[in-house]
């Protein structure tokens, strides 16, 4: 593994970390003082994880808008376990939260017709209520062309 | 990807806001492919899956056909 690579992978986790424990992810600043490396060596390296699709930058800046599943700002797919909350970007990683913290969950969004408040309790592999539908407005093969609209 | 309480509800949506009708499943579907998706997501030798990959995890949760293909 090149040098680049580690700093990635290292990033990657770091970031995860954060926002698992801490509910936010890290600055660039934070990261790369946690790291070790010069501040633009972690942006550079957050521009290169976005490029390949491993998170997503808020427009215009190296701040993580998504490590998916979590968001780093507020949506409508609320997680919560015995350990905290989080955001997720959809009702798809909304269920990768508990998956990602190996813990039972409840999701607490809203049906996105009515409004009417759905709240899902994964619990294992149960779910509870199973009654409700997920809708994908875009075909697999173009979610990264707007992978802000899915 | 949105949750919804029902298909007519699904409808109901996309007629309100003229989007084309996508793809719908249950949320246990959902349920599914998010474990699916995710689980390892915290390990350091994650990667991200190949199109061939993805397209088995759709595959064995019920998710086929030409929505879900990544290639080609």
């Amino acid at each position: 593994m090149s040098t680049t690579e580690a700093l990635d992978r290292d990033l990657r986790l770091l970031v995860y970390r954060h926002i698992v424990d801490e509910g936010a992810p890290p600055t660039a600043a934070q990261a790369a003082e946690e790291l070790g490396r010069p501040t633009a060596e972690a942006e550079d390296a957050l521009r290169r994880l976005e490029a390949g699709r491993v998170l997503v930058l808020a427009p215009g800046t190296v701040n993580v808008w998504m490590a998916n599943p979590f968001s780093a700002v507020p949506t409508d797919f609320r997680v919560t376990s015995a350990s905290g909350s989080w955001w997720a970007n959809c009702v798809w990683d909304a269920f990768g939260i508990p998956a990602v913290l190996g813990e039972d969950a409840v999701i607490s969004t809203h049906c996105a017709d009515c409004g009417e408040a759905l709240e899902l309790a994964v619990r294992g592999d149960s779910l509870e209520p199973a009654e409700g539908v997920a809708h994908f407005a875009v075909p697999a093969r173009r979610w990264w062309e707007n992978i802000g609209y899915t | 990807m949105l949750a919804f309480r029902s298909e007519e509800h699904v409808e109901r949506w996309c007629r309100r806001r003229a989007v084309p009708r996508g793809a719908t499943f249950t949320l246990e579907q959902a349920r599914r492919l998010g474990a699916a998706w995710y689980a390892d997501r915290l390990s350091p030798d994650w990667r991200r899956p190949t199109p061939e990959e993805a397209e088995r995890i759709f595959a064995a949760i019920g998710l086929t056909g030409d929505f879900w293909r990544l290639r080609g």
